[in-house]
């Protein structure tokens, strides 16, 4: 409408083509990736990966670009130097929180109503890997955020055989439990919110029938040290990250799969609040990284990717009011990001040719060796 | 129903204004697809207490709409009767819930993955509108004052960085009588231009005395307006707890609940010549998430609100430190005035929110000669954009608001 937002829009353009190439200004050279044949003939057997959604919903110019990154400094200075660093990564699907990962999950956009509890209509792949390879239940397992994700280990059955999908924890439901009639129950409402986007119809977990046996069956953990460390915890993603840990301790799944969705809370509106969970999700990537990197069953074999479902609107769309929501569908709130680190990847390389959310489903099967036949992306070639 | 099946008794519910207008209009309407049809009628329905320039630009809008010749007209609306309805939400009484229409047409836009194909039918509408409807360059420049940092004594911050590239950063402002400094100004401008919601006071806070109604100034603020939003919380979360023990609630049930709400409803009583701005509060609480919860939020949300419908010449908008972060289930339910507050957060809320105000009346008609200022409220600091200061500079010269306001046209 006018010439001073136009040359913004423009600066933003400008932004994501050369975001990276200031990140990696930062910290020396990165290279654009080639692709070796010879790389991707490395043995697979053994491989373990681990997904990280950077959820929910981070803009360029909160991480990547010069201005955000000062919010970021584990992902530039850390895990960056040892990255292919994806610079394009698109979401053409629904920008809704669970039906955006279910798609990330399934390689496939699903289409179903975001805030529906219902399971993926296509194979996700937890499903793959586990008939592809034969592998147990608990060598795969989805930590996830809220109450709406806990379809997400299993599609609905409708495109293939039902048994093979992972457990999904969500560590909210198992605190809920453990928690019981606590008398400080009300201390820990912080940990237990499900919904920033909807806080009004999805309010705090009440009683739910989540078995405590989950806890010392699944986690070894006692109601006591559960609630003990939750205690120590300012956010309920530190609580999944926790329960990750122990899960990594319990099981060493080969295929392990975290939402993070603190920073969602932009919703609220309040920048300084968004601004915390992003680096709150920095710093617990960083974590994330190095509990791999300390744990022998993963040390050395492992592969991390992390990837946010999607961005959030553009400051410069008049339909949307910029952070806080992701309504528009504008170019920004679909242009988002993907790292990945581990022993076969190339370090410090970039990859920008566009790239498109559902690619990763295929780039898992082709990493660790199954197949992924119902998954409607491309392999990332760059990464395996 | 089908849009050719528009009745003047189909709009028999609506309040008066807007039945005329709907009646007057009726020809375009049967002729508008139905993915469009109840976006319009979003807007007609509440015509009776839109402001001012609303009702103007909807009047021109449909003026034009029934000038266009056929093929034009069809032409203009070819996107929008290419996106694939299910004929289900065709029996929605979308004439009389246009709201709930829009909501789950929005729905069912990204279920079919028909969102992006809407987006630039929406966008070409608009871009076409706005063509040829240019609105008129006000009489006098708009001028949008935003006050930040309220009860932040001290700040390493480097504050304002999203603006300082489209205006001049004052170092050594003159902070004494600051705030009484910048309601002159905008009283002066009210007495000097009056009309109708022409001039606004946003306060995150409790406002300042001396600047409102007898001044010719729309006023409304988080200090007034916190009652009615715990209202509306309690009365939605009864709403939610009531149908989820019949059937579950979902967002969408939500949000039809919250906008069928009313001013009386909320408590919002007063003055009947302003019965506009008690609706547009209701929308501000109803349709701004987090607007009821923290001061900041309203504040920008408001405010944005208010350059976008109201179309203001002046606008003065100061953040207040909001309530501390907690747990949603306790934000929702306890009264946001008596908790301890974080300043420091609010800081940053407002700085965004200041930048997010210079966009917002960018996008108004005049934008090459609108003025702006930002000031960190007591401070020495301020950024001011307009067309008599240079983009992207430093004034490390000692001077006060007044001078800087009058520096800036």
């Amino acid at each position: 409408m006018i010439e001073n937002l136009r040359q913004i829009a423009q600066q933003t353009a400008w932004t994501r083509r050369d975001f990276l190439r200031s990140a990696a200004g930062a910290i020396g050279y990165a290279a654009t990736s080639h692709v070796s044949p010879l790389h991707a003939a490395v043995r697979q057997q053994g491989r373990k990966t681990v997904v990280v959604t950077f959820g929910g919903g981070a803009r360029d110019v909160e991480t990547f670009a010069p201005s955000g990154q000062e919010n970021i400094p584990h992902l530039i200075q850390e895990l960056i130097p040892q990255a292919t660093f994806c610079t394009q990564v698109v979401n053409h699907g629904i920008l809704g929180h669970y039906v955006a990962t279910a798609s990330l999950a399934t390689g496939v956009y699903e289409t179903f109503d975001n805030f529906a509890l219902v399971a993926p209509n296509h194979p996700t792949v937890f499903e793959y890997y586990r008939k592809g390879l034969g592998r147990p239940p608990n060598d795969v397992w989805v930590i996830a955020p809220s109450n709406g994700f806990n379809r997400i280990g299993q599609s609905s059955g409708a495109n293939f055989a039902r048994g093979y999908g992972a457990p999904v924890i969500l560590p909210k439901h198992l605190l809920n439990a453990a928690l019981g009639e606590h008398p400080n129950r009300g201390a820990f409402n912080f940990l237990l919110q499900d919904s920033y986007e909807d806080p009004m119809s999805t309010p705090v977990l009440g009683h739910t029938d989540v078995p405590l046996s989950r806890l010392t069956d699944v986690l070894h953990l006692s109601v006591e040290d559960f609630t003990r460390h939750a205690q120590t915890l300012s956010s309920a993603d530190e609580l999944s990250v926790y329960v990750m840990r122990q899960l990594m301790r319990q099981f060493a799944p080969s295929l392990l799969w975290i939402t993070l969705h603190d920073m969602d809370v932009a919703h609220a509106g309040a920048y300084s609040l968004y601004i915390e969970g992003i680096q709150r999700t920095d710093r617990l990537c960083g974590e994330i990284w190095r509990m791999i990197q300390n744990d022998p069953e993963y040390h050395g074999r492992t592969t991390m990717f992390i990837l946010p479902d999607f961005g959030r609107d553009s400051d410069m769309d008049a339909s949307g009011n910029g952070f806080q929501h992701h309504r528009t569908g504008d170019a920004l709130s679909r242009t988002t990001w993907m790292m990945a680190l581990g022993p076969h990847i190339r370090q410090n390389t970039t990859v920008n040719r566009p790239l498109d959310s559902v690619d990763l489903v295929p780039t898992l099967g082709a990493l660790m060796g199954f197949q992924t036949p119902g998954a409607k992306g491309r392999t990332i070639v760059e990464v395996i | 129903m089908r849009p050719q099946d528009l009745r003047a008794k189909s709009f028999a519910k609506y309040p008066p204004q807007a039945r005329a207008f709907a009646v007057a209009n009726l020809a375009v309407l049967r002729q508008v697809p139905l993915s469009l049809l109840p976006i319009l009628l979003r807007e007609m329905i509440d015509y009776d207490w839109r402001f001012p320039v609303e009702q103007r630009v909807l009047t021109r809008q449909f003026q034009y709409l029934a000038s266009l010749p056929q093929p034009s007209f069809a032409n203009l609306m070819a996107p929008f009767a290419a996106v694939r309805l299910p004929a289900a939400i065709g029996k929605m009484d979308w004439v009389n819930q246009p709201q709930r229409f829009s909501e789950q047409l929005s729905g069912l836009l990204w279920s079919m993955q028909q969102m992006d194909a809407y987006r630039a039918a929406a966008l070409t509408y608009q871009k076409t509108l706005e063509q040829v409807l240019v609105e008129p360059v006000p009489a006098i420049s708009r001028l949008s004052i935003v006050v930040i940092g309220q009860g932040v004594p001290h700040s390493d911050r480097v504050l304002f960085r999203k603006l300082r590239p489209h205006g001049t950063i004052f170092t050594k402002v003159q902070p004494e009588d600051g705030m009484a400094t910048l309601i002159g100004v905008v009283n002066d401008r009210a007495r000097e231009h009056p009309a109708p919601y022409a001039h606004w006071y946003i306060d995150g806070g409790e406002p300042e005395p001396g600047c409102g109604l007898p001044q010719g100034v729309t006023l409304t603020s988080y200090h007034a307006l916190a009652p009615a939003a715990l209202k509306e919380l309690n009365l939605t979360s009864r709403f939610v707890q009531q149908s989820s023990a019949r059937s579950g609630v979902g967002p969408e049930a939500v949000q039809s609940f919250m906008a069928g709400l009313g001013p009386s409803d909320l408590g919002l009583h007063g003055d009947p010549s302003q019965t506009a701005l008690r609706h547009f509060e209701v929308n501000v609480l109803t349709e701004g998430a987090g607007a009821q919860v923290f001061s900041t939020t309203f504040v920008q949300w408001t405010a944005r609100e208010a350059l976008r419908r109201a179309q203001p010449l002046t606008l003065f908008a100061r953040f207040a430190p909001r309530q501390r972060m907690a747990p949603m289930e306790e934000l929702l339910k306890r009264d946001p005035l008596t908790q301890k507050t974080d300043p420091e957060g609010s800081l940053i809320d407002a700085d965004m929110g200041a930048y997010y105000t210079w966009i917002n009346q960018q996008r108004l008609s005049g934008a090459d000669r609108s003025c702006f200022l930002a000031w960190y409220e007591g401070h020495d600091i301020a950024v001011a954009i307009g067309p008599g200061l240079a983009k992207g500079t430093v004034s490390d010269s000692p001077a006060n608001l007044r001078k800087i306001v009058a520096w800036m046209s």
